[in-house]
């Protein structure tokens, strides 16, 4: 968390926010809050509606329905001090090919009030070295950075960053993460969408889980779908000199193909591993193969996202 | 987190004044621009003049009237068609949606393409006339040269406007230039840009001052005329001009837009309009 007052009032507020193309819902009364200081991930598949919510939040699109506020200012009003406080980085597109690097972070730095300076903000996503270079020339990553760059000229309180890293390599992709997570020391709030969950766990503080519209489940990371206590799987093979019927906190399944192996799905991982750990050592055995794993992120994601009925689409 | 009090925006005039220089660097480094504003004009004010030396047009020497021909030829190069693909390529390439995230408030975003059609447009005189007179021996009418210049003026706000209006109606980039030349060289060919049109039928003079090139492009010929002593526009061209002007401003204020793709209002953007929804999706 950036360490903001918990007395400051939220960042972001969505409120039953609707957004119809025509006869499409494409969000479909979703509400959720953004504190200060916070890094929020809305996750989901393509269509999900992440990037009509967003461009909603960012004053790009106005809504059919529902309440919005972004640091008090109602965005689809265009209010220029709202603008002032925002910075939006696009999916892609929008810079023109034939300035240079510190022309385009120079030209957006005097659309600001007070601006950050210019020199170190370049510096600050890697693109010193390319400075003097027109931004025709630089690759697909170095552009995602001068996008980033263009974002936080203005020194925003809000940023936007909608698929940062869509893509990229794996290493501009660490780049980028290790830039974002470096807006948290600065105590930028960041609201930022994706489809990878991996992006998600590294950056995010807390993660909202969108598909048809819906915001299907809101928590950390590490606690999505429950999987910080529910679903933990526990196995282990039993030793010769114990018995089957003695196992404690069953019951277990055994595998046919390997019938000294035993295994269980609880909510209750630190009771059962207890009973069985001390019920082990006091036969003074070690248990071979013992292990307790949580599902994976993907496992509860899909189970998540799958509940909804996820189609393939387009993302609105 | 910062106050409010301290992010007192910047004052729109300024904005403006770096959006002028944003455009002209832009327009500097892009062949095209400069080629359509000053190179083109200047090659066929040389051409022109090289094939018909002889041919005086009403009395005067051609070079006479070619020149401010040409001006005029500037005008719809430097403000209507450099406008149109530098606003739709902009549009498409995402630029126009990334400014408006930003505090440029949107009619500065115009200002300053105007204003740099206006300070090319400047330039582009200067060097035609200059040439002309330096080498066609054109003669310099001071007494005009005011009547040249509103008529001038006029010619930048109007055409810049119906550019801009234009735009809302180009699908994507690859269209801008097609629809761009396809608008302007019919009417800069009935219109007396090209060559001066002796005696024609009716109905091509009528055609050609019901659009606002016409006027603009005789007022700025007759402006170096030497009998020229009198504003050199009748209020008919001036009411058509400004017709023009006045239904560019209604398009644009309605339907300007600044996302990429080619039907904003099924998208969502803007106000709610039926009307403009159903003649995207039928064009």
């Amino acid at each position: 968390m950036g360490g903001s007052p918990a007395s400051q009032p939220p960042a972001i507020v969505v409120d039953g926010l609707c957004k119809e193309y025509g006869r499409v819902r494409a969000v479909d009364g979703v509400s959720f809050q953004v504190r200060r200081g916070e890094i929020y991930a809305l996750l989901g598949p393509n269509g999900a509606g992440k990037t009509s919510t967003v461009e909603i939040l960012e004053g790009h699109r106005r809504r059919s329905g529902g309440s919005v506020r972004v640091l008090g200012f109602d965005p689809g009003a265009g209010d220029r001090r709202f603008r002032e406080r925002v910075g939006i980085v696009l999916q892609s597109g929008g810079i023109d090919a034939e300035l240079t690097v510190r022309e385009m972070v120079s030209l957006y730095a005097g659309l600001y009030a007070r601006p950050r300076d210019a020199a170190q903000t370049i510096e600050q996503v890697g693109l010193t070295a390319q400075r003097r270079a027109k931004a025709r020339t630089l690759s697909g990553g170095q552009m995602r950075r001068l996008d980033l760059a263009l974002a936080l000229i203005g020194d925003p309180d809000v940023l936007f960053l909608d698929e940062p890293t869509t893509g990229f390599d794996p290493s501009a992709r660490r780049d980028a993460w290790d830039m974002i997570a470096g807006l948290r020391r600065s105590g930028t709030t960041v609201l930022l969408t994706s489809h990878y969950l991996d992006e998600v766990q590294r950056l995010a503080d807390r993660v909202g889980v969108m598909s048809h519209g819906h915001l299907l489940e809101e928590s950390t990371p590490d606690a999505l779908g429950g999987r910080d206590v529910s679903g933990t799987v526990i196995s282990f093979r039993l030793p010769e000199q114990l018995r089957a019927s003695e196992i404690p906190a069953g019951p277990w399944d055994r595998r046919e193909d390997l019938p000294s192996e035993f295994t269980m799905h609880t909510d209750e991982p630190t009771r059962v591993l207890l009973a069985l750990t001390q019920w082990a050592a006091g036969h003074g055995v070690e248990l071979p193969g013992l292990t307790a794993v949580r599902p994976s992120l993907e496992d509860v994601y899909l189970r998540i996202t799958g509940q909804a009925g996820v189609g393939a689409g387009d993302d609105h | 987190m910062t106050t409010e009090a301290a992010r007192r925006s910047r004052p729109p005039a300024v904005l403006a004044l770096g959006q002028v220089r944003y455009q002209l660097v832009v327009l500097l480094r892009s062949p095209l621009g400069l080629f359509l504003s000053i190179v083109f004009p200047l090659l066929l004010l040389v051409c022109l003049q090289v094939v018909t030396p002889a041919r005086p047009v009403g009395g005067l020497p051609y070079a006479q009237w070619l020149t401010p021909a040409m001006c005029a030829f500037c005008l719809l190069n430097a403000c209507y068609m450099t406008v149109v693909i530098g606003i739709v390529l902009a549009r498409e390439e995402g630029i126009l949606k990334r400014l408006r995230g930003t505090p440029l408030p949107a009619w500065t975003y115009l200002a300053g393409r105007s204003g740099s059609a206006f300070v090319t447009s400047v330039i582009a005189f200067g060097v035609i006339i200059a040439t002309g007179v330096a080498f066609f021996k054109v003669s310099m009418i001071w007494h005009a040269l005011g009547y040249f210049g509103a008529a001038a003026f006029l010619g930048i706000v109007c055409f810049f406007l119906l550019g801009a209006a234009v735009t809302t109606v180009v699908p994507k980039s690859e269209t801008a230039l097609p629809i761009a030349f396809g608008t302007m060289l019919p009417l800069a060919f009935i219109s007396g840009v090209f060559f001066a049109v002796n005696r024609p039928p009716v109905w091509l003079h009528d055609l050609a001052a019901a659009f606002p090139v016409a006027p603009i492009t005789w007022a700025m010929e007759d402006s170096f005329k030497p009998g020229t002593h009198s504003w050199p526009m009748p209020v008919s061209g001036l009411l058509v001009v400004l017709g023009w002007s006045a239904a560019a401003i209604v398009v644009i204020a309605l339907a300007f837009r600044w996302e990429p793709g080619p039907a904003p209002a099924a998208r969502g953007l803007g106000r709610s309009r039926p009307w403009l929804k159903r003649w995207h999706r039928g064009s």
